[in-house]
């Protein structure tokens, strides 16, 4: 903290990209609307945040897989570290700036990208000062031990959210048990109550969208897939900043309509469609609209991410709106397949999406500094490979570009392509 | 219409010419004046030895500077080169460990010459032809006369280091100590710290019999007999181990010619 320009409060800055964005994407005859409201929800978002700050809100940072719909149903404003990182890498293109202050803030280079820049943009109050932090293990190592020092840069209390690895009743008793005293923890620090009947509607939204992501994976076999590989982060922001929300529902049924007409009238998301990818991981967030061309220009496209957006539809109750938050947090694909000891069930979802969604190969984006992504390339592409799926394991980072350059990365992809079109 | 194949490395550009299915001339030069030139003047030379009468050329390009190639009619990976000159000089190979000057790549390929898996090493110099050299330049050992020394060595000096720097400092403090490591145990060390980075690549694709050693680094004996004793049989290496890739690229040219791409 040693000028006042490292002071800047980013989240105007995010606010000032969002709307360029959405002018830009209203000029763009092929954008979307889904797309056009995504931009629209990142505003409301990042304004939340702002007026939190600026109107005596309370602001409540917290980590991945937290669940936000609690803190929508006591009227707190949720400000989530990692999405808030990567959209700054994405929008603004600053990463190096919040790494630099992360390696300040004392973050070995080891650790989490996203949770070295988050730490540094706390440290130089590049984001607004929180009012609570929030964080959980699930489903990352890096969360679990981020609170501590995330409520000492804030100089803030906080409350870590226990999530056991297995699903039996006994152990989502627990987890209810767990909501309950993050609950009164947050009563107490904000002053706010529990709107009951809030976090009943909910549920009931969380409800519907489950449903519309599970229906979306079903649009998404279609032969030219319908979905372009560039918004796949847009399917996961949405659940990790809106879970719960109407507009988060509004968004999904204007997406899921808009590819159900794609797949009617045969469109695709790449012309011609050539190779159909799985993809494992989150690609590296600032080559996104890179990767995208490339993909174009090979007319390739992900068909299917089974770790991230692979939906399976199980009614919740919102008469029972923690239990339902509960099972909720276990239905989340990356909860389900990545969280806690690896099970044959996700092999066997990684297997069943090359069936089903008929993959030519799968690109894995090896996350260097994620322990889950790392640990698993081994497993994962055998797994692939007995089923004749050949895989391109790429070492990436999610923000950080000193890992590897644009170049590097398009040569692999290229080698990889030229493999899929010789085989 | 000839197929022709160049390679165009970080250090060499390879030219290969083909005539029908046999190769009637390569040339190898070392990139001096960008990648074009040297191309230029590798293809030259092959062409003057293969006293070819004005035919036309049909030009594939690979490696580092193969995009750079402007009189190509096409560019491929390396990896799908290597494997169609390795499978037509080594029907049964199913493995193929490429040590170039600046990389290290192993592949799996079938048998129809297709890659099917590949690893690769292009982080650190550690374990690739650069690293060789700058190693033989601090023995004070030519790079042919580093076979020679490592094949006399009893023991192997231990020489961990995952990166090339650190590789060096602990080379140096084996000629340093009191007394010095003996210089066939240094090389012969050197020799396993390339072969135990390569092991890993194959072991992280699954070992398969049989393997190619190609790329410059596979002519220096010591380093293929290192090899041999990690894998426990004896690798294929091709007369000419840096030519392959080139090779590989005059055969794909020549599969475009015969399906009529011009």
């Amino acid at each position: 903290m040693t000028t006042s320009e490292t002071k800047r409060n980013h989240i105007e800055s995010l606010l000032r990209a969002c709307r360029l964005v959405s002018r830009i994407n209203k000029n763009r005859p092929d954008c979307k609307k889904s797309e056009l409201m995504y931009y629209q929800m990142l505003d409301k978002y990042f304004n939340n945040v702002q007026r939190a700050k600026q109107e005596n809100g309370f602001l409540a940072a917290h980590t991945i897989f937290f669940p936000v719909e609690i803190l929508y149903a006591m009227g707190i404003t949720p400000l989530h570290n990692e999405v808030t990182t990567w959209t700054t890498a994405l929008l603004l293109g600053n990463q190096a700036e919040f790494l630099t202050a992360g390696a300040e803030a004392g973050m070995a280079p080891e650790i989490c990208s996203p949770h070295r820049g988050l730490a540094g943009g706390f440290y130089r109050q590049m984001l607004p000062r929180a009012d609570v932090i929030l964080w959980t293990n699930l489903i990352c190592d890096n969360s679990a031990k981020a609170g501590e020092y995330l409520m000492e840069l804030n100089r803030c209390p906080g409350f870590f959210l226990d999530h056991p690895f297995g699903d039996t009743q006994e152990e989502q008793a627990y987890m209810v048990e767990e909501l309950k005293d993050m609950i009164s923890f947050l009563e107490k620090h904000s002053g706010r109550k529990m709107n009951w009947d809030k976090l009943a509607q909910s549920v009931a939204e969380m409800d519907k969208q489950i449903k519309l992501h599970a229906e979306i994976c079903q649009l998404r076999k279609a032969i030219p897939s319908p979905f372009p590989t560039r918004r796949f982060l847009e399917f996961l922001t949405v659940d990790y900043m809106f879970a719960g929300q109407p507009e988060a529902t509004e968004y999904l049924v204007t997406l899921r309509d808009e590819l159900a007409e794609m797949v009617q009238q045969k469109k695709g998301a790449v012309y011609p469609e050539r190779f159909r990818l799985m993809t494992l991981f989150v690609p590296p967030i600032y080559l996104i609209a890179f990767l995208e061309n490339l993909f174009q220009e090979y007319g390739a496209v992900s068909a299917t991410e089974p770790l991230f957006t692979y939906w399976k539809y199980s009614p919740l109750d919102p008469s029972k709106p923690l239990e339902s938050v509960v099972k909720k947090s276990y239905l989340i694909p990356e909860s389900r397949t990545m969280y806690g000891p690896l099970g044959e069930s996700t092999l066997q979802d990684i297997r069943d999406c090359a069936r089903d969604y008929r993959v030519d190969g799968c690109i894995y984006y090896a996350f260097m500094g994620c322990r889950h992504t790392c640990a698993t390339v081994k497993m994962f592409k055998d797994t692939l490979n007995e089923i004749d799926i050949p895989v391109l394991t790429l070492d990436c980072d999610l923000v950080d570009p000193t890992i590897n350059s644009q170049s590097e990365v398009r040569d692999k992809m290229e080698q990889f392509f030229e493999l899929l079109e010789d085989r | 219409m000839k197929a022709v194949g160049l390679d165009v490395g970080s250090l060499n550009v390879k030219a290969v010419i083909l005539d029908g299915s046999s190769a009637v001339s390569f040339a190898m030069l070392t990139v001096s004046e960008g990648a074009e030139p040297s191309a230029r003047a590798a293809l030259d030379e092959a062409i003057i030895s293969s006293k070819l009468n004005g035919d036309e050329l049909y030009i594939v390009a690979t490696g580092v500077g193969g995009k750079a190639i402007s009189f190509s009619q096409q560019q491929k990976a390396i990896t799908t080169c290597l494997a169609r000159g390795v499978h037509y000089l080594f029907p049964a190979a199913r493995m193929v460990v490429d040590v170039g000057a600046e990389t290290t790549t192993v592949l799996k390929i079938n048998d129809r010459g297709r890659v099917t898996d590949w690893a690769g090493q292009d982080k650190c110099a550690a374990g690739t032809g650069m690293f060789l050299q700058a190693m033989a330049k601090i023995m004070q050992v030519s790079l042919k006369d580093m076979a020679e020394y490592s094949l006399r060595a009893k023991n192997r000096a231990d020489i961990t280091g995952t990166c090339a720097v650190f590789a060096e400092s602990e080379v140096i403090s084996h000629i340093h100590r009191v007394p010095p490591t003996p210089k066939e145990e240094i090389i012969a060390g050197i020799h396993a710290s390339m072969v135990s980075r390569i092991m890993g690549l194959l072991k992280r694709l699954g070992i398969e019999k049989e393997v190619a050693v190609v790329g410059g680094v596979a002519l220096d004996g010591g380093f293929i007999h290192v090899l041999e004793e990690e894998l426990g049989f004896k690798v294929l290496v091709p007369e000419n181990p840096q030519m392959v890739a080139a090779l590989g690229a005059a055969i794909l040219a020549k599969e475009n010619l015969e399906k009529g791409v011009r």
